[in-house]
């Protein structure tokens, strides 16, 4: 019966890492080019309102995270542009194209749906059972009997663990984010990986978005990041910009956003507002811990000008 | 002097307003036609939803009043953001200070709601400003000690604050009667006076104002101010120089959270007269906009921050009578912000 118990929370936990585990592999990826992303909040609202929509008209899931991902990388796009090739502010930047998102995501909700007492639903991801590997006691319900998001976020974080730390092409770029005139001079192009940088970073969080109402809710609604998106830019700074301790990170995040639920169900003398505050007042916890082991890229949130003369 | 080198001052002065004010104006005009085009292809009527958006502020006094309603939260809003901004830090916590400026305010207001007028309106002013300083005391002290990110930190305060104000609402004062989390009512005394009768006009245009004036003196006219703008330039220049730029941040923080606890404190005060789960509507998110598009330039703000609530006025209006969603003026706001910066970069070339 315990052990039941704990195989029910763990899965759910596993569930519920990928917008987090998604969301900061796309920050910590830009962050490994010096482009710090903050519209991730407004980029996740796109992701899932452009997801639900895709889903429900198209009658496809699968339809619908491409459209979600497509879009992401229109919005990774527009960042690269204005912050790499227009050179302004990052923070500036971010934050517009994060109202830009919370509009257009409301904005094209209310067009193609209209405002409805009864939100269409659409069906959730289904679990896939890989074979063999779910039979395994405890380890294989928790982790092989999942969706094919949760395949990928794992997939994803083991990939970019490789790719950054054992290729010549992850080592280029992080040069790019620890040192832009250097890597420019062996001829590695800023603007270039900055630019691709960009584009999977605004597709994995637009995935990252479009994962919730295909799991939790079965529709979109104005609320429904909730923080996420917010929450996966301490995550990535508590991993320390590094794939795998953010995979970790999202582990833990996602527990205590479990905890915090379950809690609520099971009730334990707090009122349930106080629960739900816990992941929020985690997350600063956390930032307060890991401050002083966290070094970021040395060009994190700057623009590189080739023809500036100063370096930094 | 003669009378013509006065004239050639005036068109300077002119031409120089002419220089500040055209890449805004021409911002607008960009972000309208884009959204028209956007409008048009969907079939709705474009001049009817731009006269509704511009001109309903000023076709009745209620337009007028609902205006300047809108424009004491947005204008203090703003300022939260803008004097961090100017010393370079970022405070996107202004809707967290705001609910918890309207939670110190109500709970001044209901627990001391015998006292008379003169004493429970300063109280429950203060109150709110003092609970938005504290809101942003935990993000500003983590700065000041460990230079922990302050987006972060007062982003992840506004959630903490939604959670408070639905306990509060539902469980410390509330009200029964209403159907949604809400406290029973402050003591009359704390009511802020009214400038207009009908419509109701309260009198926290006249403390936002004043706010907005004084912190342009501050910013704009004292050597305190100057060094705030020198830490934004060049914080390191400013170290080196014997500015404490760690207290400056602090300080900076506070302030900030202290103008956007009160603007939530008037929003009871002179609006709901209770307080209600959703008061801080979506004051943050333009209260940036604004001063993003003023560049933190604090004569502007003000200025900025009235046309902003004209449109957000406008956008109500349009919602209701043309049934096209009001997020579609948001975006154009967005985009107003997006074309102020590009004008930036055509200015460099």
């Amino acid at each position: 019966m315990e052990n039941s118990q704990f195989v029910q929370f763990a899965s759910l936990v596993m569930l519920a890492i990928v917008p987090y585990v998604l969301a900061s592999q796309g920050t910590m990826l830009a962050g490994q080019t010096g482009l710090f992303i903050v519209s991730q909040e407004g980029i996740m609202l796109v992701g899932a309102s452009i997801g639900f929509l895709g889903a429900f008209f198209s009658g496809s899931l699968l339809i619908g995270l491409l459209v979600a991902a497509l879009s992401g990388v229109l919005f990774g796009l527009a960042l690269a542009y204005f912050t790499t090739t227009l050179k302004l502010d990052q923070f500036v930047i971010g934050l517009a194209i994060f109202f830009l998102g919370l509009g257009l995501s409301n904005l094209m909700f209310k067009l193609a749906i209209g405002v409805t007492l009864q939100p269409p639903i659409i069906p959730t991801l289904k679990p896939v059972a890989i074979p063999i590997l779910s039979q395994i006691p405890i380890l294989g319900p928790i982790v092989f009997h999942q969706n094919l998001l949760v395949y990928f976020s794992i997939l994803l974080s083991l990939f970019l663990t490789y790719f950054l730390y054992y290729t010549s092409w992850g080592l280029s770029l992080r040069a790019v984010g620890e040192n832009p005139k250097a890597a420019d001079s062996l001829g590695v192009s800023v603007v270039r990986s900055r630019y691709v940088t960009s584009m999977l970073a605004g597709a994995l969080m637009a995935l990252a978005g479009a994962y919730l109402p295909m799991v939790y809710t079965g529709s979109f609604t104005d609320g429904i990041v909730n923080g996420r998106g917010w929450i996966s830019i301490a995550l990535t700074f508590f991993g320390g910009w590094s794939p795998q301790l953010i995979f970790v990170g999202s582990l833990f995040f996602a527990g205590v956003e479990i905890l915090a639920l379950r809690s609520q169900v099971l009730g334990v003398g707090l009122p349930h507002q106080f629960l739900r505050m816990i992941p929020y007042l985690a997350t600063i916890f956390i930032m307060l811990l890991t401050y002083k082991r966290v070094r970021n890229p040395a060009f994190l949130g700057l623009n590189y000008d080739r023809e500036s003369r100063t370096s930094v | 002097m003669t009378e013509q080198s006065l004239r050639i001052r005036g068109t300077g002065w002119l031409s120089a307003l002419g220089r500040a004010l055209g890449p805004y104006v021409a911002a607008v005009v960009a972000s309208f036609a884009a959204a028209g085009l956007v409008l048009a292809l969907m079939g709705f009527n474009v001049p009817k939803a731009y006269a509704t958006i511009l001109f309903t502020s000023f076709r009745s006094a209620n337009g007028i009043i609902q205006t300047l309603i809108k424009f004491v939260p947005l204008v203090l809003q703003a300022l939260a953001f803008t004097i961090p901004f100017k010393a370079g830090k970022f405070n996107i916590g202004g809707e967290g200070q705001l609910i918890a400026g309207a939670i110190g305010a109500a709970a001044v207001g209901i627990v001391f709601a015998g006292l008379p007028a003169f004493l429970l309106l300063p109280l429950v002013l203060l109150g709110g400003m003092l609970a938005g300083a504290l809101w942003i005391l935990l993000p500003a002290w983590l700065l000041y000690r460990f230079r922990i990110n302050e987006i972060l930190t007062t982003v992840l305060m506004n959630f903490v604050a939604f959670e408070l104000i639905d306990y509060i609402a539902t469980n410390v004062w509330p009200d029964p009667a209403a159907g949604h989390p809400t406290t029973i009512p402050i003591g009359a005394g704390g009511y802020l006076p009214l400038l207009v009768q009908q419509p109701p006009l309260h009198a926290g245009l006249v403390l936002a104002i004043l706010i907005a004036a004084a912190v342009y003196v501050y910013t704009d006219h004292t050597s305190a101010g100057y060094e705030l703008i020198a830490t934004g330039a060049n914080e390191r220049a400013a170290r080196v120089y014997g500015i404490n730029v760690r207290n400056l941040f602090f300080l900076s923080l506070l302030l900030g959270g202290a103008i956007a606890g009160l603007s939530g404190a008037i929003e009871v005060a002179g609006v709901q007269h209770r307080l209600i789960a959703g008061i801080q509507s979506n004051f943050l998110l333009l209260g940036l906009i604004i001063g993003l598009i003023a560049k933190g330039n604090h004569a502007a703000v003000p200025f900025v921050a009235f046309f902003i609530a004209v449109l957000e006025v406008g956008a109500s209006a349009m919602q209701r009578t043309l049934m096209i969603p009001g997020e579609m003026v948001f975006i154009v706001e967005a985009f107003i912000l997006l074309f102020v910066l590009l004008s930036d970069v055509l200015r460099r070339r």
